[in-house]
Parts: structure tokens; C-alpha cells; sequence
């Protein structure tokens, strides 16, 4: 095997982990560490295809970079939007969120 | 060949490192050890990057996720005064499992067999890009993309203010 496919390996199980664990876990706030993980195994990704194969290494570092940001904006929009369900609902498992308007 | 060995030795460190703090993530109980878990993680795919000779992504990885996004998972645990073990712990029924198995698996195997069965071009030895170059490419050529990126953060931090500022008003 070469590096190449042990790093897209290693960043697929990331993906898959992530999955699991978002239909897995019961509370918004363990679904967000489930996204930030896959989030991180497409960085994985993106880094190892630019790295290891003649494609451009700069564009492949930059797009990481790119998804690095785009994890922070979400986390902090998810973190704001679980203070809303809590406040609401009183508890940020997902179960107790029912209602859709209310 | 010493540094062969060494770089494989390291790879798989890491990667126990990855797979360790992905299953703590997922399956711990406690919400403060899963995020434990996700540092872990995130210290694995930071050597990996390092190996991969792309030392400004590593610490950007240290930086902004460790820095900055735990801190913020953290504050999420903490202001939704989740208790110890929480929503977690009640058991997972059966059907659960299964669903969530097959929704991580089909993907990944999927994507597993792509990886796996097509030929792919790799060369050697990954070439370290300096700074200034990565530096000189955010300003020329993907411009559009770092100044998009930026208007992001922005619109993120204002809605988060606003969410947070209509909370406190009625309650």
C-alpha cells in the first residue's frame, strides 16, 4: 500500500466515525464533535491527494485552510443555536426537541 | 532507510492516536471525555500533516481547533449545564445501532473501494511549500476564496451575537 492510500485510509475511517456517531449520540453537542471529526478527515484528505500526488501542494494546503475556517464559523453558529434549543426546550437532547413551531 | 522506518513508526502512532480519540468521541459517556477524545484526534491529524511535510497546516490545525474550536465545544457543554454523563447515558436501542452502522458503512465502504481500487499516481517524497509561497497564493490566485472565507467568519460571529442577544431578551 502506498502512503498515499493509508492516509485516505485513516481519513475515511474519520468520515465514518463521524457518521456513526451523529445518528449514535443523543445530545446536539455530541453531534457537534461528530461533524468537527468528519470535517477533519476531509482535511486529511485534501492535504494527502495535494501532498502526495503531482498535483499542486499549495492549492490542496489552502483548501484545508479554507475548510479550518469553515469548521470555526459553524461551530460557532451551532454553539448559538444550541443556547436557543436549551433555552426553549430546556435540555439539548435530541429527542426532547419535538416541536416545530412553537 | 532509517528515516523510512522512523516515518512509519510515527504513522502508525498517529494513527492509533486518530483511531483512539475517534472511538473515545463517539462512545464515551461523558461529554467532557469525548471532547478529550476529539483532541486527541485532532493531535493525531496534526502529526500526520507534519509527516506529510506541511508544518503551516499542522499548526494551523494546533491553532484553530484545538485553540479555538475545543474551547468552543467546551463552552457549549458548559452553558447547556449538561450533568455528568447527561443525555448519554440512557441505552442506545437496537435499531439505533443498526441504522447508525449502516449509515457510517455504506459510505465508507463505498469511498474504501473507490480508494482502493483505482490506480493513483504518487510521488515520493512530499516537497515542503514555504510560507511566503502559501502567503503569495491567498492574495493572488484564490483571493476570491480567502476574502469569501472572511466574509463567512463574519456573517458566523454576527448571527451568533444576534441568536445569543434575542435569548437574552426574552428571557
Amino acid at each position: 500500500m502506498t502512503p498515499l492510500v493509508m492516509y485516505q485510509l485513516v481519513a475515511i475511517f474519520l468520515f465514518g466515525i463521524g457518521l456513526f456517531g451523529i445518528v449514535h449520540r443523543k445530545s446536539l453537542v455530541g453531534m457537534l464533535i461528530c461533524v468537527e471529526l468528519m470535517l477533519n478527515g476531509a482535511g486529511l484528505s485534501i492535504v494527502a491527494a495535494s501532498m502526495l500526488t503531482p498535483a499542486p501542494d499549495a492549492a490542496g494546503q489552502l483548501t484545508t485552510l479554507l475548510v479550518m475556517g469553515l469548521a470555526a464559523a459553524e461551530a460557532t453558529l451551532v454553539l448559538a443555536i444550541i443556547l436557543v434549543v436549551v433555552k426553549r426546550f430546556g435540555s439539548g437532547a435530541t429527542d426532547a426537541i419535538t416541536d416545530l413551531k412553537g | 532507510m532509517d528515516t523510512l522506518i522512523v516515518a512509519k513508526a510515527l504513522f502508525g502512532l498517529y494513527a492509533l492516536a486518530v483511531v483512539g480519540g475517534g472511538l473515545m468521541a463517539v462512545f464515551a459517556k461523558s461529554l467532557v471525555r469525548a471532547v478529550v477524545g476529539l483532541i486527541m484526534t485532532l493531535f493525531g491529524v496534526a502529526g500526520m500533516y507534519l509527516l506529510m511535510n506541511a508544518p503551516f497546516v499542522a499548526f494551523m490545525q494546533l491553532l484553530i481547533y484545538v485553540g479555538a474550536v475545543v474551547i468552543l465545544i467546551f463552552f457549549a457543554i458548559m452553558l447547556t449545564k449538561a450533568p455528568a454523563g447527561g443525555d448519554e447515558v440512557k441505552p442506545t436501542p437496537a435499531r439505533q445501532w443498526v441504522l447508525a452502522l449502516m449509515a457510517a458503512l455504506i459510505p465508507a465502504m463505498v469511498l474504501g473501494s473507490m480508494v482502493l481500487g483505482s490506480p493513483q499516481v504518487t510521488t515520493g517524497q512530499p516537497v515542503e511549500v514555504s510560507i511566503q509561497l502559501l502567503g503569495k497564493g491567498l492574495l493572488e490566485e484564490f483571493v476570491l476564496a480567502f476574502e469569501l472565507i472572511s466574509v463567512v467568519l463574519l456573517v458566523a460571529m454576527a448571527g451568533a451575537v444576534l441568536l445569543a442577544w434575542k435569548r437574552r431578551e426574552e428571557g
